[in-house]
């Protein structure tokens, strides 16, 4: 079955991060239209006098934006930044499928130890450094029995989790760096290796262990944060990102108590914020760019405002971070070793997922092509979508799916359920399961009218059912609809519905996915009330959103 | 090319370092020699009187001395007008081409540019090689691991913040997986990660490729391999050093500012040009415990002008032999023959160097470096 094979293509690590990140990006995240560069960069003309640089950035330097405004400025070179994740945004520059002129990526290392990355690659130079360290929440620090934070390792970090006492916010390792670092971290640590890990160096226990504290999911560093406000001494008591990240919150004056950060001994990973030229044509105003960056204004702004370390020596000097001696874990450029890892983690070590789709069947469906996209965005999460972004969406071992179809009722709750990726007699039965997936997805017909709030509420109730019988799932419920909900519950009831639910039940996320004539703002609302997102259609294609969604289950 | 000259400067370096250059400028002679044609050409010094526009591809190591105000002018008033492109040496000889390719090419080191002169030669084309400035092979460091190879008896003292290291010794410590807590009075560096001189990527850089010659060389009893298994089995022995390293930088400055900006944490050891450092001290502060560690046998890398025709031989002249060029390669942190002179520019940067590199060792023929090179870089990919 081509499910059980993807992991182990011949794809490098990279160039699967790539594809995967490729596949994404060629749905369409929500990039705002580039200018048509042509891509044969050696041959395309020097375009005119268009002093403009866009910039593929990943979502971490979203705080570097006033870089756009002082840059232009300085240099008047108009630089533009677009985000994404680091492994989307590495696989659109490995692909050649973004048209941006420079990358700017936290971590490059996955691109640029790439044969086909090295040849996108035209300059490259580092403007600035953050390791990754973990975050604790000072009251916590006795308890842990972590006085010394010289002896802290990730090891120290792995057991802590194993034990329940440490409880971290995390982006996830499967699309971030920050994410993928810490756990190459614990494997580093736990086989005590002293030079680059290959795939062999997986410990699949020590990994496990850490996971085991993974209580808050996400995919960007911003709603990570957000939650961690809120949640911070009630269900999480850590937060690993980069030190910029934290020190940040610190002076955020919205944590509940302060962070102490910990350096893992012998285990930091640094990002090098290497700032890449793509596009040959725009030399001129890369150098000049690059040349303001390492300049001592950019320098010192960036050390001031984003807490990030300057690599200009001058500016260095002259501003101090805590940590000590930071002994650097060697990158690993071992495909394998990532792939593994990464494979391992959605499949083995992640608490699994259970989540209810909540899919709009109403008669407007059938306009526009909306029923078609709902199918296929189904059968790319059901195993059609090979690449390796698609991966990341695609449903995994362990996972339980329920499909609750709706139009002037809720409808028939259907369960589909992964066994776990432990035997090829189990991998045959996944590749079945995935087939009944598809299959439903075919069979859905669309007619009547939208009673979309009860179907949320029911939704909910089944899964707080699920929750009570069985608490190791992380569950959420997805609702997709095109229209205003115009059958059963109006926005009003279902709010004085929601809030008599019990409290398990309104801890389960509802991210929600408008597209047609969704009511933006009450899909807005209805997320932001249950910890849930919503994401737009309309702008996004579904199996994007899909992937998106993925990621903070 | 002015013969004269040329041979003037070799003797001059014959005398400062006791014959060990001679290397250096024997293949530049050659290429001459091998092109068998000497125009007439300007003298440097003459104004000339018409204007002969080149275009080149310069590696990141020359590219600030090709933007100097200094240099554009100099050229200007001799009649030479540069369009330059910046690219990674490595990538220089694929774009020779007969016709419409470039004029001139101006490498970071020998390596590439003999895999330039080689591409020429395949065209049909002649090349011409001109020593400009060279600069040896260094190790940046720190204090503290100075102090530790020192007690490791790896390293001896030669003046303040400046050491010679045993590079045998050194590699023969890197290949038996040594650790760094595993070395006597490791207290400072306490550290469960192995010994490895950090390095940029050998598929990319002329850097990488210095130190495989220089520790083949050493692995191999000090001798330069000569014949092809030799070479092969070095290359693999050497491959496994890049490799424990994990991520190399494939930009020639990217390990030189990971030690700069890292710093100890990262790059303990970093194998470098000794310009790159020069370079950095003479425009921004020096960390104090920033040490440099001459290797012993040590390499000295060449930076090599590549003229691919007849009109762009005057610039490598210009560049070799004017003594204005020559003191403005100073400010780059390059040596030339005027031994004193750099040294005068080290002692206004405040840095130590050593001034006479004693055991100096060639790098292998051409045809074993691109064999060797092939070796590791099939060893890397798997």
């Amino acid at each position: 079955m081509k499910f059980a094979t993807l992991s182990v293509g011949a794809l490098t690590r990279a160039a699967s991060l790539a594809l995967m990140a490729a596949l994404v990006v060629a749905c369409g995240k929500s990039e705002p239209p580039p200018k048509p560069t042509p891509k044969s960069t050696d041959a395309a003309p020097k375009s005119v006098a268009t002093s403009t640089l866009n910039v593929l950035a990943t979502s971490d330097l979203r705080d570097a934006q006033p870089l756009e405004a002082m840059v232009q400025k300085a240099t008047g070179v108009t630089i533009k930044f677009t985000y994404g994740g680091t492994m989307e945004s590495t696989e659109q520059v490995l692909t050649g499928k973004t048209t941006a002129d420079a990358a700017w990526f936290a971590n490059a290392k996955y691109l640029l130890s790439d044969p086909q990355g090295q040849t996108r690659v035209k300059l490259q130079e580092k403007i600035m450094l953050s390791p990754i360290v973990v975050g604790v929440s000072e009251s916590e620090v006795a308890r842990l029995g972590w006085t010394d934070t010289t002896k802290v390792t990730w090891k120290t970090v792995a057991d802590a989790a194993k034990s329940g006492k440490l409880k971290y916010a995390l982006s996830n390792p499967a699309t971030s760096n920050q994410g993928y670092m810490a756990l190459v971290g614990v494997v580093a640590a736990s086989t005590q290796k002293s030079e680059a890990l290959t795939a062999a160096d997986i410990d699949r226990k020590a990994v496990a262990d850490f996971l085991r504290g993974y209580k808050l999911v996400g995919d960007n560093s911003t709603y990570l944060s957000e939650k961690f406000y809120e949640q911070q001494g009630v269900y999480v008591n850590a937060f690993i990102n980069y030190e910029s990240w934290l020190l940040s919150m610190n002076q955020s004056g919205k944590l509940k108590e302060q962070l102490k950060l910990f350096y893992p001994r012998e285990g930091i990973a640094t990002a090098d914020y290497p700032f890449m030229l793509l596009n040959d044509a725009k030399r001129g105003e890369y150098q000049k760019v690059v040349d303001y960056l390492k300049g001592e204004e950019a320098q010192s702004w960036l050390a001031k405002t984003t807490l990030r370390r300057p690599v200009n020596p001058a500016v260095a000097s002259a501003v101090s971070f805590p940590g000590g001696t930071l002994i650097e874990l060697p990158f690993s450029p071992d495909r394998g070793l990532a792939d593994g890892l990464i494979d391992a983690y959605l499949n083995e070590f992640r608490r699994p997922i259970a989540s209810t789709f909540v899919l709009d069947v109403s008669g407007s469906m059938n306009n526009h092509g909306r029923r078609g996209d709902l199918i296929n965005a189904l059968h790319s999460i059901a195993g059609a979508d090979a690449s390796l972004t698609g991966r990341l969406a695609r449903l995994s071992s362990r996972e339980k799916v329920w499909m609750l179809p709706f139009s002037d009722n809720p409808g028939k709750l259907t369960s589909f359920e992964f066994p776990p990726a432990t035997s090829t007699a189990n991998a045959q039965k996944k590749a079945e399961v995935l087939e009944q997936v598809r299959g439903y997805a075919t069979g859905l017909e669309m007619k009547g009218g939208t009673a979309l709030y009860d179907a949320i509420l029911a939704a909910l109730n089944a899964m707080s059912a699920e929750q009570a019988k069985n608490r190791s799932y992380q569950y959420s419920v997805i609702a997709f609809t095109d229209g205003e909900s115009n059958q059963g519950r109006n926005f009003a009831q279902f709010k004085e519905a929601y809030a008599a639910l019990p409290e398990d039940a309104r801890a389960i996320p509802v991210f929600t996915v408008a597209f047609g004539e969704a009511n933006d703002s009450l899909l807005k609302e209805i997320a932001k009330m249950s910890g849930g997102r919503s994401f737009d259609a309309r702008k996004t294609p579904l199996p994007a959103v899909f992937k998106e969604i993925r990621a903070y289950q | 090319m002015n013969r004269p000259t040329k041979a003037l400067i070799t003797v001059v370096l014959l005398a400062i370092l006791g014959g060990a250059l001679f290397w250096a400028l024997r293949s530049t002679q050659q290429a001459q020699v091998a092109s068998g044609q000497n125009p007439t050409l300007n003298l440097p010094g003459l104004r000339a009187t018409q204007t002969v526009e080149l275009s080149g591809l310069i590696a990141l190591d020359v590219e600030p001395f090709f933007k100097d105000q200094r240099v554009l002018k100099f050229l200007a008033d001799h009649g030479v007008k540069v369009n330059i492109t910046r690219v990674g040496s490595r990538d220089m000889a694929q774009r020779v081409a007969a016709t419409g390719g470039p004029d001139f090419m101006f490498p970071s080191g020998i390596v590439a540019a003999n895999q330039i002169a080689d591409a020429a030669k395949r065209a049909n084309m002649s090349a011409t090689q001109t020593t400009v400035f060279f600069t040896p092979m260094v190790i940046a460091s720190w204090q503290p691991i100075a102090n530790i190879l020192q007690t490791n008896a790896m390293a001896t003292s030669l003046q303040p913040s400046v050491y010679s290291v045993d590079f045998a010794k050194l590699v023969a410590t890197m290949q038996a997986k040594t650790r760094w807590k595993d070395l006597k009075a490791k207290d400072a560096y306490d550290v469960n990660k192995s010994v490895l001189v950090s390095t940029t990527d050998v598929r990319k850089s002329n850097s990488a490729a210095m130190f495989m010659a220089l520790a083949a060389y050493t692995m191999n009893n000090n001798e330069l391999p000569t014949d092809r298994a030799t070479a092969e089995a070095l290359a693999k022995k050497v491959a496994d050093l890049f490799k424990r390293q994990g991520y190399q930088e494939n930009y020639v400055n990217g390990n030189f500012d990971d030690y700069v900006s890292i710093g100890i944490g990262k790059t303990p050891l970093a194998f470098i040009y000794e310009n790159q450092m020069l370079t950095h001290a003479l425009t921004k502060p020096l960390q104090p415990d920033m040490v440099l560690m001459y290797p012993k046998p040590t390499i000295v890398n060449k930076v090599v002008y590549v003229a691919l025709n007849e009109k762009s031989k005057r610039l490598g002249e210009l560049l070799a032999a004017s003594p204005e060029m020559q003191a403005i390669g100073l400010d780059y942190g390059f040596r030339i023959a005027d031994s004193g002179a750099f040294m005068q520019k080290a002692a206004a940067a405040k840095l130590n160097v050593q001034e006479k590199l004693n055991d100096l060792i060639d790098p292998p023929s051409f045809e074993t470096m691109s064999l060797m090179i092939d070796v590791v870089t099939r060893e890397m990919s798997q």
